[in-house]
């Protein structure tokens, strides 16, 4: 008896390993990741994308994802992907460029994205949602909130990206108050808590009050929050982690880029020929990010009554309270074209050379290369220009 | 020893090869039936997936590769870890030994005038040097001080960690990379050649294996190796015999780190071709060989086989997330009770299981 119990539990076993091995015909799409989905951030956030990916799509495609991939090892992954039946593989991480590139070269009949590059080839395109303008609209906001004239941001890498956005938040906090400064600190790490922490306690102890950061936890918010200190959230919903102390932050929405990718892949509008020049930099016109600490929700109730409150005198619309400000320039900027950029000229550096002309808006290019840092930043700049 | 029935275990005073090498396949066999029932908690049947592994890493003649392409660092790292290990110098440091290689092979490919064709030479044997140079202060510590080499070379990690960190953030950040913290890409003489329509650096296999060779050469067959030996068995009988314990420390610890900094010049003039992040540079591969090289027992020869066996574990996790899709954790699942369990039959070997005839 024992024996044939055996016998039909490993015939079964047998039977479900080989039907589940059937393949089939939809889309195949394929992920690489350089973190964990289980972060509060980047990785978290493509996930979210991939998601709510298939479901726009039902029926009509499958998605797959590797997570923590180490960046001189994307190739293999790929490799696997391209074999496992993916037509279209989205790499999201900026290390894994040229391996990209290459994987395309090799597998001309797959479509290849990459997120935060700027290498292309027929069959491979990039794509980038970006926070720029969210960055300047919380500085507004920390301009007008911060009452020791000192403001934080802790910074993960001195990489472009990054002095981009603390540029933005440093050029926001200033027109609402010029006699600000903006308090940086490096972590030289994209997730580490204990850094984090290290570095929020030591600006705890410089005096700043306002707190932005980026890096994949919420562990700045916490500590700036147990010192009663604001905060703005980064990347995914973090206001929860401190609802009294969150004012607003910034949220991403890959899936906006990757609905509208793989829908004219579907349609054939995108080929494995025709990619060279295709390249996503969304912002909020194209609803890839959205201001807030949660989403569908701008600005925390908590800090209305005060951001109503200050004033501020503006060329464009006279004296108005902060409040309106910011969501004038919100306004400006989900429009198409935009009618308002922050990195509007005249701009100069912190070192007093003059950066954007008047008149002159920053082109992407001249956006993912920047190196220089705004009036009112005190601290460490690595690679800072002369 | 107690006897049971007609068995009697008993300590046996001899170790054979045969035994060791029974026993660790069982402990591997136990530990795939432990990881089969955590497989098949994730509702994935272990059959299929125990399948699916052997298919997509053995059974595919592109993925056979890419098991060596970890086992390379290993095997090199590893060689050196068996000799210092036999010195019984406990070298913690061959991730901080093999980042100093990195850095050397770098500096040479990207900021000297090295003609072309000595390009990957000098970059071996400065990575070489920044290893040995790596290990050097750890080990005059140890000598001049009698400082606990377990903790200082594992601080050197951190130093050459911070280094690196440092070098592709600052100094050495890339002007080509937009900003990145990266170098510049190498020039095409510091490319290692790869095996055709592979990732493996073959000159870097080629000189793991020779180098392998020749430690067990200089273990097995040399004076300076007898001394070695004996140092690590009984340092007070080797003092007492004339050897040199500083000579013979200074030297297992100069090939020890040397040998990991051969193995940061693959991983960077192979698989990189530049110098970025340091935990993207090397994935811990300084520390799995620790674990390498004591599964060789002492052995410069057998780390072939224990690198290639971790080469091995690192790509079927590379499956189990792809083909899978299994969270990327499940791979420390499994190299976790791959270990538990060969540490745990570590006492079995001491043993020997005997038949005995049951007299009155």
């Amino acid at each position: 008896m024992r024996w044939i119990k055996l016998f039909v539990i490993v015939t079964a076993m047998l039977l479900v390993a080989t039907t589940g091995w059937a393949q089939q015909s939809k889309l195949k799409i394929g992920f690489i990741y350089v973190g964990p989905i289980g972060d509060f951030g980047w990785t978290n956030a493509h996930d979210v994308g991939r998601k709510q990916l298939e479901k726009a799509f039902p029926g009509q495609l499958e998605t797959f994802y590797v997570e923590s991939v180490p960046e001189g090892n994307v190739e293999p992954f790929i490799d696997k992907m391209v074999r496992g039946g993916a037509k279209v593989v989205f790499t999201t991480s900026f290390g894994f460029m040229d391996g990209t590139i290459a994987a395309a070269k090799r597998y001309p009949d797959v479509i290849f994205a990459h997120a935060s590059g700027f290498k292309r080839a027929s069959n491979s395109a990039t794509y980038m949602a970006d926070f720029y303008q969210i960055y300047y609209l919380n500085g507004l906001m920390a301009g007008a909130l911060s009452k020791t004239n000192r403001i934080a941001y802790v910074g993960a890498f001195p990489i472009p990206e990054v002095k981009r956005h603390l540029d933005a938040f440093a050029l926001g906090a200033r027109a609402v108050n010029p006699k600000l400064t903006i308090h940086v600190r490096w972590l030289f790490s994209w997730f580490d808590p204990a850094k984090a922490k290290e570095a929020t306690e030591a600006l705890l102890a410089e005096g700043a009050d306002t707190y932005a950061f980026t890096e994949d936890s919420p562990t700045v918010i916490q500590v700036a929050a147990k010192k009663n200190r604001l905060s703005f959230s980064h990347y995914s919903p973090m206001q929860r982690f401190a609802p009294k102390h969150v004012i607003s932050g910034q949220l991403v929405h890959w899936e906006r880029i990757y609905i509208d990718f793989v829908g004219k892949v579907l349609k054939g509008t995108y080929t494995t020929q025709n990619l060279q020049n295709v390249d996503y930099w969304w912002l909020l016109a194209e609803k890839a990010v959205e201001l807030g600490g949660q989403p569908g929700q701008a600005i925390n109730p908590l800090f209305t009554g005060r951001l109503k409150a200050a004033k501020v005198k503006t060329s464009e619309f006279g004296t108005i309270s902060v409040y309106d400000l910011v969501n004038r320039r919100l306004a400006q900027m989900s429009k198409n074209p935009v009618a308002f950029d922050p990195f509007t000229g005249p701009i100069r550096d912190r070192k007093g050379v003059l950066r954007v002309p008047a008149g002159k808006t920053m082109t992407v290019q001249e956006l993912t290369t920047m190196e220089w840092a705004a009036p009112g930043i005190v601290g460490q700049w690595p690679g800072e220009p002369k | 020893m107690r006897p049971f029935g007609l068995l009697r275990i008993e300590r046996d005073p001899e170790q054979s090869w045969a035994r060791t090498i029974f026993v660790s396949v069982l402990a591997i066999t136990a530990a795939f039936l432990v990881a089969g029932v955590i497989f098949w908690g994730y509702g994935v049947s272990p059959l299929r997936a125990y399948r699916v592994i052997i298919q997509d890493t053995l059974g595919d003649p592109r993925a056979v590769p890419e098991i060596l392409l970890p086992a390379m660092p290993l095997l090199l790292a590893g060689v050196g870890l068996v000799l210092a290990f036999r010195a019984q110098f406990y070298n913690i440091g061959a991730e901080g030994q093999l980042l100093a290689g990195t850095v050397a092979a770098t500096w040479v490919a990207l900021f000297t005038p090295t003609p072309g064709p000595l390009m990957l030479p000098v970059m071996f044997l400065t990575g070489f040097f920044a290893g040995a140079l790596w290990g050097l202060l750890p080990s005059l510590l140890k000598l001049r001080l009698n400082v606990n080499e377990v903790i200082t070379t594992l601080m050197m990690n951190y130093i050459a960690l911070s280094l690196v960190s440092w070098l592709v953030t600052g100094p050495w950040k890339g002007p080509s990379v937009r900003g990145f913290a990266y170098t510049d890409t190498f020039p095409d003489p510091a490319w290692l050649p790869a095996l055709a329509g592979t990732r493996v650096h073959w000159p870097t296999l080629l000189l793991g294996i020779v180098l392998a060779a020749l430690a067990a050469f200089l273990l097995n067959r040399t004076r300076l190796g007898f001394e070695i030996r004996v140092q690590g068995q009984n340092p007070d009988a080797a003092r007492y015999a004339g050897v040199n314990p500083l000579r013979t420390t200074l030297l297992v610890m100069l090939l020890s780190g040397g040998l990991a900094g051969l193995a940061g010049v693959g991983e960077v003039a192979g698989i990189h071709h530049k110098l970025l992040d340091p935990n993207q540079v090397s994935l811990g591969y300084g520390y799995v060989a620790i674990i390498v090289a004591w599964l060789a027992r002492g052995n410069p020869l057998a780390v072939i086989v224990t690198a290639t066996f971790f080469g091995l574990i690192y790509s079927s996790g590379d499956v189990m997330q792809v083909s899978l899709q299994m969270p990327f954790r499940v791979t420390d699942v499994f190299n976790g009770l791959i270990l538990f369990f060969l540490i745990g039959s570590e006492r079995l070997l001491q043993y020997r299981v005997r038949w005995v005839p049951w007299k009155s």
